[in-house]
């Protein structure tokens, strides 16, 4: 033991004040506890562990600044100390900060080894930052301290497994189960480490061995988890040795949830049969097993669903007939999506189409359609009107699915008025006005929808994001207010406080297609911020699960999180918040124009006038009871039972929410590094796995203009393999020559040569840029979408802008196969580039859309909507005397 | 017949009206009757005390009718005027409609404070269809109000009326 140094001795006096401060800090008695520090103070105003305690304790009180002060002269003034250490980790871990924290704490343990807190600490910290070297050591130095405790058996086992040693992790079981005395009967917790250590062998690949030990605890009721034991058992079974044995053991866990696919693939893979790879040898005999299932479990429908799907299209008709008859009858609104993925297969699409066809014509007359299998016996002539009902809305979905709208709305319509009051046929007539370019439309037929069942919210939320698309941002809050929490401060405030990735992403897009940039990226920006309150939450459960034992759950809880940055959302929101970086970053005069032209005087007054009404409410609910949050997303419940379950004792550190200073995201349209901004929002992404081609021409945009070359190339490779032809990326490949052939130096050797290496596998051809374009435009002419990109690309190059021009109508030709999305892109391409042809390209796109709005002036509209946007010309308004 | 009876109870519910599913009403109103309801008429038929009498119909769970009515008290007599009863034409003549006011009267002859002693309507005087329905269910005609239509022609309307049994032994 080292001696302790002059400066943090204290006379005896101030050391037992000093013990005391620490108790009263441990019992939260933090008035008495600066008290205390403070009398200690008075007599060594140097002494850095006073110091460090009564800045925790100031940060608890909510005196974050100058708690942090007082810790950081505290760590000066005693560099080897651990309190200090401690002190300033447990502040660093407060503030999420996990890297320096943990940079604390290892300081601290070199002061005090065996210290069990900040032992634990450091593990869960290792555990966050995903660093499993040094947390098996920790994991073993605490069991060395502290064999006797279970759990840190346990913990040890799953540092090995996380750093992928499965025979220690093995072996620290195998050693903690022999150890074990008088574990009571039935006991969950002994289960699921058992179920664990099941896990451990399979994973390792000693199937008996897993096996066996499964088996014996599952007899001695060791493992009461019985539906855990069957699967185990059947995966494991399979996996040894296909055959009778896996086979029984799939059919009982199909006997016992006939309804779960998985274990129907399950069944056939012990059959050496891939459900969903088959091969047309496969094919009879599976079928005719299906049907055997199928028999024996008449009420499940996933047998004959996987019939479908298995059956050549030989003995497809009857089958999906029946199948087709039996859901229409019963009114099954998911039919269409439940059949979706066979179409598939087009003479399967065709099948559908013609006998779907032949029940509309036959129940418009008001029959049954004559070759009603015997199992559907159970229709009797008064079903013909729901029946008609719902196949007029089977086929409507069915030809909207297959591109042609009109017919589906003339159907909807003739549905409509058969029965006016199913609200899935106003959402449906919705998503086909969607799909045609008429967003007031399909908002108003959603919204329809919606005040036939104002107590659905399903309705509630598609007519509020129905009305963004629209860009009626107002109007969707009201909607959006119907179901939110009354005393939030707005219907947004309480739907970001809830999570909604939905309501974020939508009114964050609804805002960039209106050029409100600065909305836009703060929608963006708060998408971010829930992503990492979800990588934060599982803090918790580092502690709390090996607590409570639930290992199984909480490794997947870990896989998950490992995977969490690749949501869709996210991407989505990364990806346009770095598009519009980007193009703040190519023209710097964007910002202020936004800024200049956003907001009119009407408009600045009306956001006056909800700035106060918002400081009104905030200021009602700080008179009121503090702030509380009585409803919570389930995560966030879950991660609060965990948090309050932790007899953590460093709750209180955690940041406050604090006022927003920027509630406009006009500091983020304005910040000087748009560039580090977006890459800061795409890094997390950069290590995952993404077939998301967008992102990584993302990647690319923003590497590039940073000088990162090499970061951008390895971004056009991994484009390159999702797509080797896209039109995005074939403009960013000549993009990238040209800017890389301009360079006064070429970066220096081995990452210049990598540049070269990555760039030769690229290029198909040694040609000039030039050619290399054309020809691309040649080999894609059909392909608007590759039109465009083969345009970008000429501009790129310098081309004239008659020429790019030229190129850009070629999408209008009759050969080209143009969608709506596309023609959109073009348009705004020539608005981007300010060119004379604009209005041309719109008045044509106008016409071969005859039935979208998006290509009409805003005077157009307003014609067409006179009556306001909700109560466009084909809707009746609805007026009582 | 016993056996259409025992399909029918399984296939049509009945359902309260709420705020919520006013807007179901709305629209039903509007493509069954020739007469736009005020807004006094939306809020008459969510009052609690009608709540056994104003039901939205539902046919295998699609809302296909509605029956609404209101409670009028005058000397010591309580009677039920009924205001719109409708069912959407695709699913009329299967005997929802009969089955339907049949749930209504026994829910007037089983109502208590008030008793219910009787059932009233009007039918416009061109619908014969709407009258033999009425008068297959116990009402018998009462008389004729001219000009009751103010919008619509003809202008006249039958006042059919039934009692209503076990109403009276209070």
């Amino acid at each position: 033991m080292t001696p302790t140094p002059a400066k943090r001795a204290l006379p005896s006096k101030e050391s037992t004040l000093f013990r005391e401060l620490l108790n009263l800090y441990e019992t939260r008695q933090l008035k008495k506890g600066q008290k205390t520090a403070d009398q200690i103070l008075k007599k060594f105003p140097e002494h850095g562990e006073t110091l460090c305690m009564k800045g925790l304790i100031l940060t608890h009180m909510g005196k974050r600044e100058e708690g942090l002060e007082l810790v950081k002269k505290g760590v000066r003034l005693d560099l080897t100390s651990h309190i200090v250490w401690h002190v300033f980790g447990l502040i660093q871990k407060g503030e999420k900060n996990y890297e320096e924290a943990l940079k604390s704490y290892t300081q601290a343990l070199r002061f005090d080894k065996d210290n069990l807190n900040i032992l634990r600490d450091a593990a869960h910290l290792q555990t966050q930052l995903r660093l499993h070297d040094g947390l098996v050591d920790t994991r073993f130095l605490l069991l060395k301290l502290r064999p006797n405790l279970r759990q840190n058996w346990i913990g040890l086992a799953l540092a090995y497994h996380l750093n992928g040693n499965l025979t220690e992790a093995n072996k620290v079981l195998e050693q903690y189960e022999r150890s074990l005395k008088n574990v009571p009967d039935y006991d969950p917790e002994q289960s699921d480490l058992l179920l664990y250590h099941v896990r451990v062998l399979e994973e390792r690949g000693d199937l008996p061995e897993a096996l066996t030990l499964l088996d014996t605890n599952a007899k001695s009721r060791a493992i009461v988890d019985r539906v855990a034991v069957m699967e185990t058992r059947a995966r494991i079974l399979s996996k040894q040795e296909p055959g009778t044995d896996a086979e029984q053991a799939w059919r009982a866990l199909i006997e016992r949830n006939p309804d779960n696919t998985s274990y129907y693939y399950g069944f056939f893979s012990s059959k050496n049969t891939d459900l969903g790879a088959l091969t047309d040898a496969d094919r009879p005999n599976t079928l005719h097993l299906l049907r055997e299932l199928s028999l024996q479990n008449p009420r499940t429908l996933t047998p004959k669903r996987l019939e479908l799907t298995v059956a050549p299209v030989g003995d497809f008709k009857p089958l999906v007939n029946m199948y087709l008859l039996q859901g229409l009858n019963k009114g099954i609104p998911s039919l269409f999506v439940d059949l979706k993925p066979l179409y598939h297969d087009n003479q399967k699409l065709a099948v559908v189409e013609e006998l779907v066809e032949g029940y509309r014509q036959v129940l418009e007359e008001g029959r049954l359609p004559d070759e009603f299998p015997d199992a559907v016996a159970a229709i009797s002539d008064s079903d013909v009107p729901t029946m008609y009902l719902w196949t007029l809305y089977f086929l409507a979905q069915h030809f909207s699915h297959t591109n042609r709208h009109s017919r589906a709305l003339s159907l909807l319509s003739t549905a409509i008025s058969h029965t006016p009051t199913l609200p899935e046929l106003h959402t449906l007539r919705g998503r086909v006005l969607k799909r045609l370019g008429d967003p007031y439309g399909a908002s108003a037929a959603v919204n329809e929808a919606r005040l036939l069942d104002g107590q659905d919210r399903f309705l509630n939320t598609k007519s509020a994001k129905y009305k963004l698309r629209a860009g009626l941002v107002e109007e969707a809050s009201d909607i959006f207010g119907l179901f939110t929490k009354k005393d939030a401060v707005s219907p947004g405030a309480d739907l970001e406080e809830m999570q909604s990735l939905l309501y974020l992403t939508e009114e964050g897009d609804a805002h960039r297609r209106q050029g409100k940039l600065h909305h836009a990226l703060k929608k963006y920006h708060a998408v971010r911020k829930v992503f990492e309150e979800f990588e934060d939450d599982q803090f918790d459960f580092h502690g709390y699960s090996l607590r409570k034992f639930t290992i199984n759950i909480y490794l997947n809880l870990l896989s998950w999180e490992d995977q969490l940055w690749s949501h869709p959302a996210y991407i989505h929101s990364a990806v346009s918040a770095s598009q519009i970086y980007v193009r703040l970053f190519d023209s710097p005069s964007l910002a202020n124009d936004v800024l200049s032209t956003g907001l009119s005087a009407e408009e600045e007054k009306k956001a006056k006038k909800k700035a106060r009404k918002a400081q009104q409410k905030q200021e009602e609910l700080k008179k009121g009871k503090p702030f509380t949050v009585n409803r919570r997303s389930p995560l966030k419940h879950a991660v609060a039972a965990a948090a309050a379950a932790a007899s953590n004792e460093d709750k209180g550190l955690e940041l406050t929410p604090t006022k927003d200073e920027d509630p406009d995201g006009i500091k983020l349209l304005t910040s000087p590094e748009p560039l580090e901004r977006a890459w800061k929002l795409l890094s997390p992404l950069l290590r995952l796995p993404i077939n998301n081609i967008d992102l990584w021409i993302s990647i690319y945009d923003v590497a590039v203009r940073r000088g990162k070359y090499l970061q951008a190339v390895r971004a056009l490779s991994h484009a390159k393999a999702l797509d080797a032809d896209h039109p995005e990326l074939h403009v960013r490949y000549l993009h990238f020559q040209k800017l890389y052939g301009s360079l006064p130096l070429p970066p220096p050797a081995p990452v210049g040569t990598v540049i070269s290496n990555a760039m030769a596998t690229l290029a198909t051809d040694e040609m000039s840029s030039e050619a290399y374009n054309v020809q691309y435009l040649q080999r894609h002419s059909g392909n608007a979408g590759a039109v465009l990109g083969a345009a970008k690309a000429l501009q790129i190059l310098g081309g004239p802008r008659d020429e790019v021009e030229g190129i850009l109508f070629g999408v209008l030709n009759p050969g080209v196969d143009l969608p709506l999305k596309t023609a959109l892109d073009v348009w705004s391409f020539l608005k981007d580039t300010s060119s004379p042809r604009v209005n041309e390209f719109r008045l044509a796109c106008d016409e071969k859309f005859n039935l979208s709005t998006v290509f009409k002036t805003p005077d157009e509209l307003a014609v067409m909507y006179s009556q306001g946007p909700d109560t466009p010309i084909n809707t009746r308004a609805e007026i009582d005397d | 017949m016993t056996s259409t009876k025992k399909s029918l109870s399984s296939k049509v519910t009945f359902a309260s009206l709420t705020p919520n599913n006013l807007g179901t009403v709305r629209k039903l109103n509007t493509v069954l009757f020739p007469i736009k309801y005020s807004e006094q008429f939306y809020s008459e038929i969510l009052l609690p005390e009608v709540e056994d009498f104003c039901k939205l119909i539902y046919y295998n769970d699609i809302p296909v009718g509605t029956i609404c009515c209101r409670l009028e008290s005058k000397d010591n007599a309580n009677n039920l005027y009924l205001l719109t009863m409708g069912i959407l034409a695709p699913y009329r003549s299967l005997g929802i409609g009969s089955y339907s006011i049949d749930v209504i009267l026994q829910a007037a002859a089983t109502h208590s404070k008030p008793n219910i002693d009787c059932i009233y309507l009007h039918v416009q005087v061109s619908n014969d269809g709407a009258k033999h329905f009425y008068e297959r269910h116990g009402f018998k005609e009462k008389g004729i109000e001219e000009a009751y239509y103010k919008k619509i022609k003809p202008s006249g309307a039958w006042i059919l009326e039934r009692q209503i049994e076990g109403s009276n032994d209070g």
